[in-house]
């Protein structure tokens, strides 16, 4: 019975990781037709430490992690705590703000490429008319990433405002009553007790958009190309470069592995962060 | 009763006898190439037609530009014969019939009626597909960059009168130096020339990383290290293999690639070649440089505001130009125009695991032979340019695409004296072609966002290229850079 899953698992998951993890060990060789790999032994790892155009990936892929994923985080806990609330048509603005994270990187690549264009942009065009200099938003060096970053923020602010949604809702009524009964204000009441019931959802959801965030590469590919120079170019869009216009898999496999290692450390921290708020208890 | 059998009879006879008439009946033939419209539309329109001719099947499967290359190598290099005819850049050639991956062509075209081989112009028929004395893919399109500019801006005697006043020389149209482009695009750049109520720039040109401005580039650099009479201006040092990337002449160019951003359009740093059709069709720009994509854009496409305005000229170049064997600048009494073949063309092979070798053979003569290719440069979205004598003489085409017989006489002039210019330049044809252009075209973005200046960006690019000859061999580089440049093994 479990052989056409075993099956599965090793031809899609299984192979494609060792074939990877030898071509990051050695040396792939185009000749006569043939494809070799040879063994190179560290000689990649030594390649990838010393290349500049990795760790100005690596920084690149940070910032839009830490930064993106951070203002997801309060907007997705503002929007939340407003449809806690149950304002009048809170239905229709749960709808409304999942809508972005539908929709696929491309399209809205595209789309944001238009809005900023830096001449024929509707933004653009209000600057213009307000009597203000044009910025490139994609086009200049030190404001491209964090054009970036609201696009991302834009697309995916979405799916945590879901996950703590969700958490807030299963936060149990009794608690929040006892605290009105003890006097607690709103703030409080938010900085004491909910904000500790929500610690698993919001590591959760930090923990899954981290991830997500450290591929990012489609919406980067559509709107700078990993431009202007190197200034947005992420990990994932160097390893595609590196991979796909040299056929360098080689040295591809071992920036692919290096962003899986970023990543594990990444949910590492997490699990470790999670067991540590496990002893959480409301006082 | 009996009169009806015999009619059904001989129907069925006769279908059945037609049916088996047709050559390649039950065959079926996998192309591939890069997703519709341009250059797979071609082998959209005319596969039906050859279908019911032959009996065979066209499958076509395409990949994005980006992944081309990868796919087709991985392909061919891991045994799996999963197409048949491979339609590529024919910079590539050289990667894929040194490594045997394509089947050679010579028996075929002598043996084919139809192509007519000598209709295509030599330097496509002799020089773009043949691999050290092999023919290994037929030409379907005909690449070149050429000069675009607004003749209704350029050729207006009070624009001209105020750019004599302003520079101190005749506004030259079409320019003929990088000198006279950089001062045309900044008098025209920031206003309304056109008084269509928008504001106009000096130069649309691609600047972004993979958007193919890497061709832009050299187009630029031509003109400055490309001395008559001198091997291998562009490239390599034909005699040692070492890198020219970084000489005064292709630092000077670099230098002008990054100048005329100030007097181009909005955003032209994070524009690719097909964005930069639409803009100067759009009527935003004054000059541009293309292949010949943005003429048919801009003389045929709906949207196009441009139409009738356009002027067509070879690229321009400069006067001084870069001796390599003396090491100093030389000047020339007329400046250096050379033509650069950026690119070379689309061209279609035969995979050498192909099934169908013969059928495939077939498809791809009716592609390219002369009254179909003349359908396929004379059609928008093809992306095929012209490459045969045939597709020059004749207007018809280009009229009933949308020309006017003066549009179509000029731009095909233009073409046709890039490609035949004594100097004409052929683009980089050596194994490891891509690379060798990721390299360049890496460094130009970093110039371009001014992480890296001009001379330190080839400095660096020349480091990679020795980087990138060594591990391919030198020696074998060295010959296949000879050949390519048609000088004899050393």
């Amino acid at each position: 019975m479990l052989t056409p899953g075993v099956l599965i698992v090793l031809l899609f998951s299984i192979f494609p990781l060792f074939f990877t993890l030898m071509l990051m060990f050695g040396q792939v060789i185009f000749s006569e037709g043939k494809m070799l790999i040879k063994f190179a032994g560290l000689a990649n790892w030594q390649r990838l430490l010393q290349d500049q155009r990795f760790w100005n990936a690596v920084l690149v892929t940070l910032k839009i992690v830490v930064i993106a994923v951070t203002a997801e985080y309060v907007l997705g806990l503002i929007l939340a705590s407003l449809l806690y609330q149950r304002p009048f048509g809170s239905g229709f603005f749960r709808v409304l703000y999942v809508i972005p994270m539908l929709l696929t990187p491309i399209a809205v690549g595209y789309t944001w490429r238009m809005i900023l264009d830096v001449g024929r942009g509707p933004i653009a065009g209000l600057l213009k008319r307000a009597g203000l200099s044009p910025v490139g938003w994609l086009t200049d060096p030190h404001v491209a990433l964090y054009s970036i970053v609201l696009i991302d923020v834009w697309q995916w602010t979405p799916f945590m405002f879901l996950l703590l949604y969700a958490g807030l809702e299963a936060i149990p009524k009794d608690y929040l009553e006892a605290a009105e009964v003890d006097g607690a204000s709103g703030w409080k009441k938010f900085i004491y007790v909910i904000m500790p019931l929500l610690a698993p959802s919001s590591i959760a959801a930090f923990l899954l958009r981290t991830i997500e965030c450290f591929k990012i590469v489609d919406i980067i590919y559509i709107t700078t190309g990993g431009g202007p120079g190197q200034a947005t170019e992420s990990l994932t869009l160097f390893g595609y470069n590196v991979g796909f216009r040299t056929f360098d898999l080689a040295y591809g496999a071992t920036i692919a592995f290096s962003l899986f290692f970023m990543v594990l450390i990444a949910a590492m921290f997490f699990t470790i962060l999670t067991r540590s708020l496990r002893g959480i208890r409301l006082e | 009763m009996r009169r009806l059998a015999v009619i059904v009879g001989l129907v069925v006879l006769v279908v059945v006898s037609g049916l088996a008439a047709r050559k390649f009946e039950g065959v079926t033939i996998t192309v591939f190439t890069q997703p519709p419209p341009y250059i797979a539309k071609p082998v959209m329109m005319f596969a039906p037609d050859w279908e019911k001719t032959t009996g065979a099947r066209v499958n076509l499967i395409t990949a994005p530009w980006g992944e081309l290359y990868t796919k087709m190598y991985a392909s061919f290099s891991m045994g799996v014969a999963a197409y048949d005819i491979v339609i590529f850049p024919a910079a590539w050639l050289p990667d894929f019939a040194a490594a045997g991956f394509l089947v050679p062509l010579d028996d075929f075209i002598a043996n084919d009626p139809y192509i007519q081989w000598d209709d295509i112009l030599p330097v496509y028929r002799e020089r773009i597909v043949s691999w050290e004395g092999k023919i290994y893919a037929v030409p379907l399109d005909g690449d070149c960059h050429i000069f675009y500019y607004r003749k209704d801006a350029l050729e207006n005697p009070e624009y001209q009168a105020k750019f004599k006043e302003k520079y101190g020389y005749d506004l030259p149209v079409p320019p003929k130096t990088w000198k006279q482009v950089r001062d045309i695009a900044e008098f025209f750049n920031g206003w309304d020339w056109d008084g269509d109520g928008e504001i106009e720039y000096g130069v649309v040109e691609p600047r972004r990383y993979a958007g193919q401005a890497d061709w832009c580039f050299f187009s630029r650099a031509v003109g400055y290290v490309a001395l008559p009479g001198q091997p291998g201006g562009l490239f390599f040092d034909p005699e040692t293999m070492e890198p020219r990337i970084n000489s005064p002449g292709h630092v000077r160019a670099l230098e002008d690639y990054v100048e005329i951003i100030k007097y181009g359009v909005p955003g032209m740093i994070n524009m690719d070649s097909g964005e930069i059709r639409s803009i100067f069709a759009a009527g935003l720009a004054a000059m541009a440089i293309d292949w010949g994509d943005i003429g048919v854009i801009s003389e045929t496409g709906e949207e196009s505001t441009v139409r009738g305005k356009v002027g067509y000229a070879v690229l321009p170049g400069s006067d001084e130009v870069w001796n390599f064997a003396k090491g100093q600048w030389v000047k020339l009494p007329e400046p250096n125009q050379a033509g650069y073949l950026a690119f070379g063309g689309w061209v279609a092979g035969i995979a050498h695991n192909s099934q169908h070798k013969e059928a495939a053979y077939d498809f791809i003569s009716y592609l390219s032979r002369p009254e179909n290719s003349y359908v396929s440069v004379t059609t928008s979205e093809t992306g095929f340019n012209p490459y045969r004598y045939s597709h020059f003489e004749k207007l018809s085409g280009w009229i009933g695409m949308g020309f006017s017989p003066e549009a179509a006489e000029a731009y095909l002039k233009a073409i046709k004296d890039t490609i035949g210019h004594p100097n004409v330049q052929p683009d980089l044809r050596i194994p490891g072609q891509a690379r060798y252009f990721e390299a360049v075209d890496r460094a130009l973005s970093r110039v371009v966002a001014g992480e890296l200046s001009p001379k330190a960006a080839l400095d660096e690019v020349a480091q990679i290229w020795n980087q990138i000859t060594d591990s391919l061999g030198r020696d074998k580089q060295l010959l296949y850079y000879r050949l390519s440049l048609g000088l004899p093994p050393k």
